[in-house]
């Protein structure tokens, strides 16, 4: 195995990672400070999918039309995990995490069927937009630039999202509210207010992957399911609410999955389970979670 | 609510075929001979059934107009799978049990073919197999009850695999690419064996597996080109194609390797402008395929009905109905053996030209498709052009093949 | 109805007449439902097996797995197999397929159980997936994604309505099982795990060790729906051990309710009849469920038999715990 190609693969991980890590990043978030692990996540990521191939198929704009379908099925989205968070989460945050968890369920069989009626169950294609339509040399070997802009993305968010939790005051108070819901309620934040605004964060996000995923391949039904599983995996060997954990965790899946296709394609699913399996087993909080739930 | 709409429109549907059949021709005042169509209405297959449906119901009211079969009604009765095994064992029980249908059409999952087959199998009735092509239907599994009019993995591949050879008749090293599971292995695996008897010093030297429902085939794409093949043959079909197609275009992977997969029509729907032309494509027959002129009355029909252009799902799902309506005329009878024992044999003139039932396995020598991807200004998608048709006899496996097989997998018959 | 004034005889005289009415419509079924809803019946007693034994570790241990499904398709393939490649007899294979799953069972267990809440779930589910990935894999072994199909019951089982018998058998059986199990002082034990483990473990009770005993049961007796599931159908395929399959027993049992003893079964046969009949006139049943499932939980908290069982009767429910002493655990974040 040449270097070149062993670098292509590589980079082939990154842009795998850099996508886990876009999707990933949400449900980090939400569960890190709701506690909340969001079935619906994945589900999310697909609407976001569909609405772009809409919102572009009607906005008729060569140059800028992907982008601002991209932004606009982001803001649907977080329109969504509005509605969801005050008519569906709001009431069962006194209950037990089993019923959230099963709620969030509920909202993937709904959703579903939201897509199927409304799109039906075609398989739907985003070309790639202006100007990430060719591709880059890197060492004499092309790739893709759209795959460029998915990476760049990916650490922008990552930027973002650290400026966000570490360096604002809301980021003060989203750690506070991690580590200790009653207490920052007891110092007169609006708790309701705050995991509204996470949760409608996260949704944004979600609908924002779903977007930028869609000139990766086909936006079909179905993607929700795949997305979660491989969410899960990230987030569970990151740490849960961990973000420097969910950017290792996207980092290690992607690269598996990557070399795993090389050297041995039937088993590159299984791997990700088993490495899952081995850091629940090993450190059940996950890479740079933390001890308590 | 999402599911009453549904209900309201399939009900109005329902009635209005009934009427139209209703004020059809002579009276029907016997019970009508009801078809029972099971097909997958969730992820990937859930456009292609629908299609499928969209075939069935144009062909049973023209039946129905012009008379019905035997002077009796035709009447559909829709069931869906969820592409679960378990539900598609149930659905089709619930079809004979409850709604007591005489004959069967579909599924479109593989899998759920195999169950569904020992199931209506027990209670003998008939099923004809439009969509779901393993082999495994009519050889490895063989049942009496099942008769097969989409060209099973064996004949596509091999039909695929000599046009390929005929237009790249110098290539020696291949490399190859489809969804790991069983309609993937089998058709590669007939690649194989086809490609080493046109080329004997062929190779293989590169096998991609991707999952069904792979969204990142980068990897695979890197590792195909590293390999510098002289041509790639690939089952990948649908969502896949679409998601291979894009991700391997930056890569100029279709300028340098001839490339042939299943660019059927959903696929160059969606692909739009991104399909690449000059690439090939092999598929069951949809209208651009094959346009004799039954084939386009019917897409014409169908786009009027519909608003778009019939995919081969509509199609072969059409051709069931009619070759069903030959049988039972032939048998002048509706009873599953009397109807198995006239379509053993029976020539049908199908929307894809004439193909026979071949008496052995039920498989039909129905025909393969192959064109090259190209740009026509008749339709807003691009079709194919050089075409070319491969009848079912040319690819059909041979008796002998199939009797060894059965040998193996305790087929008695 | 009932009421805090009934006697103790009273009270055991009242089950036992509702039992034997209840069996003795059992048993009468086949004679009087026609064989499609015979059939629906039947799948949803074979079910009901499956939302029981899950319920096993949610409502009386605390303790949520998402991969029940890998022991149920684990049985389903033991008797596929043994059956149609090693011919094997009937009855054995169904003892086998009920083992194969309990050692499966005590294999993830031994990892599972020591972990709590979420983490304990989501290795359920990641372990659950590895089996389906393994099975759907080696098609070898399996038969891969085609499954196996024509695994038949011997003789006079073939008839749906002699088969219903023996469904309603197992049905029977592992009702009075695990009702013993409950009520035993093993099953005190796990009530207690699940309202306080903290003080369980102080009192010396090495709960890893009865987390593993409930947690191979459950899967044995997942593996024995499963089982009874292969030759009803006379095929599996490995999306019986798909996480999205797992989530079936979660939702009947939360439907019908997880702090009643039968609240699974209730859940069940609710899913499985609405299901066969809305598929009749649509496929849009996701959408029905899902609402379903939300509606259930925003307004009947303790699950149809919880919420019938509160309005109908001050006796109440059969153990407190699921409702309430849970409430404890959601909002602390520190317990569990």
């Amino acid at each position: 195995m040449s270097l070149d190609i062993l670098f292509n693969q590589f980079m082939s991980g990154i842009a795998r990672g850099a996508l886990l890590f876009l999707v990933a990043s949400g449900l980090s978030l939400t569960f890190g400070v709701l506690r909340v692990l969001n079935f619906a996540h994945g589900s999310l990521y697909m609407l976001g999918g569909f609405l772009c191939y809409t919102i572009w198929g009607h906005l008729l704009l060569p140059l800028f039309g992907f982008y601002i379908a991209t932004i606009l099925s982001a803001l649907i989205m977080a329109a969504s995990g509005l509605v969801i968070e005050l008519f569906v989460l709001r009431r069962l945050y006194h209950r037990g995490w089993p019923e959230q968890l099963l709620a969030t369920y509920a909202l993937i069989l709904i959703i579903t069927d939201l897509v199927k009626w409304r799109w039906g169950g075609e398989f739907l294609s985003v070309p790639r937009p202006k100007p990430f339509t060719g591709a880059v040399f890197l060492f004499d070997f092309p790739f893709p630039a759209y795959n460029l802009f998915v990476i760049g993305l990916g650490v922008a968010l990552a930027v973002f999202l650290w400026w966000l939790v570490y360096r604002t005051h809301l980021g003060d108070i989203i750690r506070a509210a991690a580590h200790d819901r009653e207490m920052v309620a007891a110092l007169g934040i609006p708790i309701p207010w705050l995991f509204t605004w996470i949760f409608v964060l996260g949704a944004f996000i979600a609908g924002l992957s779903g977007a930028v995923a869609a000139p990766f391949g086909a936006v079909a039904l179905g993607m929700d399911i795949e997305i979660i599983v491989e969410c899960f995996a990230v987030v569970v060997i990151g740490g849960m609410g961990s973000l420097p954990g969910t950017l290792l965790g996207s980092f290690i899946v992607g690269q598996v999955y990557s070399f795993g296709i090389m050297y041995k394609p039937e088993l590159a699913l299984a791997f990700i389970f088993m490495v899952m399996a081995v850091v629940l087993i090993i450190r059940p909080w996950g890479i740079f979670g933390r001890p308590e739930r | 609510m999402s599911g009453r709409k549904v209900k309201h429109v399939l009900l109005v549907a329902v009635l209005t075929g009934l009427t139209v059949a209703g004020f059809s021709g002579s009276s029907m005042a016997q019970e009508p001979i009801k078809l029972g169509a099971i097909y997958c209405f969730a992820g990937p297959c859930h456009m292609y059934s629908e299609s499928a449906i969209k075939g069935i119901k144009i062909a049973v009211e023209e039946v129905n107009a012009a008379g019905g079969i035997l002077g009796r009604k035709l009447e559909l009765i829709v069931r869906d799978t969820e592409m679960k095994v378990d539900v598609g064992a149930r659905e089709v029980k619930d079809l004979i049990l409850r709604e007591k249908v005489h004959f069967l059409e579909g599924p479109c999952s593989s899998g759920v073919a195999l169950a569904l087959q020992v199931v209506h199998s027990e209670y003998k009735v008939l099923r004809i197999t439009t969509m779901a092509n393993t082999e495994a239907q009519v050889v490895d599994k063989f049942t009496p009850y099942v008769v097969q009019i989409v060209p099973n993995t064996y004949m596509e591949a091999i039909a695929a695999t000599r046009y390929l050879h005929k237009r790249y008749p110098k290539a020696k090293k291949f490399c190859t690419i489809a969804p790991d599971y069983e309609f993937g292995r089998r058709e590669e695996a007939a690649f194989a064996e086809e490609i080493k008897r046109l080329v004997p010093d062929a190779e293989i030297v590169y096998e991609a597996w991707p999952k069904p429902g792979e969204k990142d085939f980068t990897s695979f794409i890197t590792a195909i080109m590293a390999k510098k093949p002289d041509a790639v043959h690939s089952s990948l079909f649908g969502g896949d194609l679409v998601a291979f197609t894009k991700q391997a275009a930056p890569y100029g992977f279709f300028q340098k390797i001839p490339f042939i997969a299943l660019y059927d029509l959903p696929v160059l729907l969606a692909l739009g402008e991104d399909a690449p032309e000059g690439v090939m494509g092999f598929g069951r027959g949809c209208f651009f395929m094959d346009p004799n002129p039954k084939m386009m009355a019917f897409a014409e029909k169908y786009r009027q009905l519909h608003g778009t252009y019939p995919d081969s799902w509509a199609v072969q799902a059409y051709d069931g109905v009619y070759l069903l309506k030959a049988a039972i005329e032939k048998a002048k009878s509706i009873s599953t053996e009397e109807v198995i024992k006239a379509m053993e044999g029976l020539t049908l003139d199908s929307l894809r030209g004439k193909f026979t039932i071949r008496p052995l396995d039920h498989m039909g020598t129905v025909p393969c498709y192959q064109g090259v991807i190209a740009k026509d200004p008749k339709y807003p998608f691009k079709i194919w052009k050089d075409l070319s048709r491969i009848p079912g006899e040319e690819v059909i496996r041979s008796e002998e093949s199939v009797r060894e097989i059965w040998k193996k997998t305790g087929v008695v018959r | 109805m009932g009421n805090a004034s009934d006697t103790k005889e009273e009270k055991v005289l009242r089950r036992a007449l509702i039992l034997i009415i209840a069996v003795g419509i059992g048993l009468v079924m086949p004679h009087v439902l026609s064989p499609f809803y015979l059939m629906i019946l039947s799948e949803a007693l074979i079910m009901s097996i499956f939302a029981l034994s899950f319920n096993l570790l949610f409502g009386y241990m605390g303790q949520l797995s998402f991969g029940q499904a890998a022991f149920y398709g684990l049985g389903g393939y033991a008797v596929a197999m043994l059956i149609t490649k090693a011919h094997f007899n009937f009855w054995l294979s169904l003892l086998a397929g009920v083992l194969v799953a309990a050692i499966a069972g005590l294999i993830v267990g031994y990892f599972c159980v020591r972990l709590r809440g979420i983490y304990f779930a989501i290795l359920t589910l990641a372990f659950g997936q590895l089996l389906f990935v393994i099975v759907y894999k080696w098609h070898d072994f399996t038969g891969g994604d085609d499954g196996i199909q024509g695994v038949f019951p011997p003789g006079i089982l073939t008839s749906p309505k002699v088969y219903y018998y023996l469904i309603f058998l197992a049905f029977l059986g592992t009702t009075y099982l695990l009702w013993r199990i409950v009520n035993s002082p093993f099953g005190y034990v796990l009530k207690a795990m699940r309202d306080n483990p903290e003080r369980t473990e102080f009192l010396g009770i090495n709960i890893s060790r009865y987390q593993l005993f409930a947690f191979v049961i459950s899967a044995a007796l997942s593996g024995l729906a499963g089982a009874l599931w292969a030759p009803f159908y006379r095929s599996v395929a490995p999306f019986y051990l798909m996480w999205v399959k797992s989530g079936e027993p979660v939702m009947a049992t939360i439907l019908g309710g997880a702090n009643t003893f039968l609240g699974p079964v209730v859940g069940t046969f609710v899913m499985t009849f609405v299901h066969a009949y809305v598929l009749g006139f649509t496929y849009f049943w996701p959408v029905i469920m899902g609402c379903f499932i939300l509606l259930v939980i925003f307004f009947l908290p303790g699950g149809i038999l919880g919420f019938a069982l509160e309005k109908f009767s001050t006796s109440g429910r059969e153990n407190s715990g699921y409702g309430r002493g849970r409430q404890g655990s959601s909002g602390d974040k520190k317990s569990d």
